[in-house]
């Protein structure tokens, strides 16, 4: 006998859309089993290691990666520089999107998730993880009210989209300092560790560092975003605009580099650039990757121009500077001496991320992918698909 | 016993015999699972060739620091410094993130990563037994202690005592008191025969590790406020640049209109 089914037309889904679904599944099953049983069921953290993978993607990554909001709402909305406002929408998205995930990894990696908002109310003025903690807090509800239009629109209330359009100003502009905050304070959050992180990455610029290359990552996510979703919906890409992003690439790589080495040069450090073993090659590598490769990429004028040559160098930038962020907060990070941790039935001196625990990442990435794909499919994020909606905001 | 100002421990790493009464001790006293033990014993095993034998042991808890990283990184201040010594931890208030366990840099607060959330998950770690000291008793650990390796007294009485037995043995010690200076000053005093880093303490300079991390912190306000004022100057001038240019435009045009 032949099996005849016929799905109905709502479960009729793509074969992304079903692997995403598949990925939140799991890591959702990997969470409960966490909040169940405890952290260490689940995960390689331990007394040396207190934090780890999820610190390193869902946080560093995380944060990182939603730079491309605030720089377009600044471009916009206080530069007015018209134009870009095509790619507004998408990077605004992103952002929203993504302190969305970074609030969600939080709850799985924090021992007491029900007393997050403990951090409204206990203050303890010293703690750079309290600003991260009020940033957070505040830039989400921020981009909830950048992004509202959008949704409002879809959802054909004109009129609401309308309002909130015209009390923009004040949110953008507390947007843009939160974003330069919290950004900057990720790298304050390791400057407690002098003697934990390798000196190659500790210096007391490290907030400075890291704005300055959240702002590349921000340009790069930014062309990387356009060019994944016109591959993946086949529409427009803008490339005159995207050509204009790389331009501005370079400019913020090389003050970066020039920071970087500068420091080292004034801290009297440049000794470790070869010194270090493990250090100086995971040094080279994020410098090579990140800094001196995109320089010369978006140089070229080609490259600059065409759809592949943007995205090529959008990734080169995102993968060193992604290994950046790891390399801060986990992997230049010295562990405490073994023979410190005598009981060794109570400490694990190495630390490697479990399957599960990748998963957890992995499943809230996804979920992020498919709320991206939702929105850019049943909301007016992109402006060619729906010009009649983009337009009545402004 | 005289009266105590500043609470301490010394601890002499020649005393040491490694017999652990103290770990036992600690968990009794406090009621702590053996395997989560809030002090610490490490053995260095004999070393050095014959016949210049050596044998080290590292007794350590919370080092109870004078100006605690623990109590500058909590985002919800979990931490308190007391006056008289003793760093405390709250359980109330922590939130279970784990920046304490980064911040100190003697890796003491530990986490209970086997509870899930409904026994709760909390950060332990020594509390330097409040319900002793305050009524005249010495901290388990150093009561039990038979050697006497492990001592207990006022701050600056116990720093003098130190000096004074480097002086009256030079050869058996090393002239260093670990925890005067280290980490802005320690209540958890060491004197060893062998060099501080082979029983595993850090080498660290007499500024607190958080100094720098405060210092960008009382910065952070006084930016946020510049910053989002030049913004919204910024802002404004733009907005109004924009203005005219378009006023001018529709200037230009009338003149074209009636021309």
């Amino acid at each position: 006998m032949k099996l005849n089914i016929t799905l109905p037309k709502f479960l009729r889904i793509g074969l992304l859309p079903t692997i995403l679904i598949a990925l939140m599944g799991i890591a959702f099953v990997v969470a409960m089993m966490r909040y169940a049983f405890g952290i260490g069921v689940i995960s390689d953290l331990s007394y040396s290691y207190p934090w780890g993978f999820w610190i390193s993607f869902d946080l560093f990554t995380g944060v990182v990666i939603s730079s491309g909001g605030f720089l377009m709402a600044g471009t916009v909305y206080i530069l007015r520089i018209k134009e870009f406002e095509p790619l507004l929408r998408p990077s605004v998205l992103t952002a929203f999107l993504g302190y969305i995930m970074v609030a969600i990894a939080l709850l799985v990696d924090l021992g007491q998730p029900l007393r997050i908002w403990y951090m409204m109310i206990h203050w303890n003025g010293t703690s750079v993880l309290l600003e991260i903690g009020i940033c957070v807090m505040l830039y989400l509800t921020v981009l909830a009210i950048e992004f509202a239009p959008v949704a409002l629109e879809g959802f054909k209330l004109q009129k609401w989209a309308h309002l909130i359009h015209k009390f923009i100003m004040p949110f953008v502009i507390l947007g843009v300092v939160l974003s330069t905050l919290h950004q900057s304070s990720l790298g304050s959050l390791l400057l407690i560790q002098p003697a934990k992180l390798h000196p190659l990455w500790w210096t007391p610029i490290l907030p400075i560092m890291f704005f300055t290359s959240a702002i590349s990552v921000g340009m790069a996510m930014i062309i990387f975003e356009s060019s994944l979703s016109s591959r993946y919906f086949q529409r427009g890409l803008e490339t005159h605009l995207l050509t204009k992003v790389a331009k501005g690439i370079p400019v913020a790589l090389t003050i970066y580099g020039l920071l970087k080495f500068g420091e080292l040069a004034v801290a009297g450090e440049l000794g470790y650039l070869f010194t270090s073993g493990t250090m100086s090659v995971l040094f080279w590598a994020e410098i090579l990757i990140g800094v001196v490769t995109p320089i010369i990429w978006f140089s070229i004028k080609k490259n600059r121009e065409s759809a592949n040559g943007l995205l090529t160098g959008a990734i080169i930038v995102l993968v060193g500077m992604i290994l950046n962020r790891f390399n801060v907060s986990w992997l230049a990070v010295k562990h405490p001496d073994p023979l410190f941790y005598m009981p060794t039935f109570m400490s694990n001196v190495k630390y490697f991320p479990t399957l599960p625990e990748v998963a957890v990442s992995i499943g809230i990435f996804s979920a992020g992918i498919m709320a991206f794909g939702l929105a850019a499919k049943y909301l007016p994020v992109f402006e060619d698909e729906h010009p009649a909606a983009a337009h009545a905001g402004d | 016993m005289t009266e105590i100002k500043h609470h301490a421990y010394l601890f002499d790493a020649t005393r040491c015999i490694d017999c652990r009464a103290c770990m036992v001790a600690c968990s009794v006293e406090n009621n702590i699972d053996m395997d989560k033990t809030r002090i610490w014993v490490a053995g260095l095993g004999v070393t050095g060739t014959f016949p210049d034998l050596q044998r080290g042991t590292m007794v350590y808890h919370c080092m109870h620091c004078e100006h605690p990283d623990c109590m500058s990184a909590c985002p919800v201040g979990a931490y308190t410094k007391a006056e008289d010594g003793p760093v405390t931890y709250n359980p109330d208030l922590c939130i279970g993130c784990r920046y304490c366990m980064n911040a100190c840099p003697f890796g003491v607060p530990h986490f209970d990563y086997d509870k899930g959330i409904i026994e709760g998950a909390f950060i332990d770690k020594c509390t330097f037994c409040p319900q002793r000291i305050y009524n005249g008793q010495e901290p388990a650990c150093v009561q039990t202690c038979p050697t006497d390796a492990l001592e207990y007294g006022d701050r600056e009485e116990l720093i003098a005592k130190a000096h004074a037995r480097i002086a009256a043995h030079p050869e058996r010690y090393i002239d260093h008191v670990y925890g005067e200076f280290e980490n802005g000053g320690t209540s958890y005093l060491i004197l060893s025969h062998v060099p501080f880093a082979e029983l595993g303490l850090p080498n660290l300079p007499e500024t607190p590790v958080n100094e720098v991390s405060e210092q960008v912190m009382e910065m952070t306000i006084p930016f946020a406020l510049t910053w989002g004022a030049i913004l919204t100057g910024v802002s404004a001038g733009v907005a109004m640049y924009d203005k005219k240019k378009k006023e001018k435009a529709a200037a230009d045009e009338k003149v074209e209109a009636s021309k």
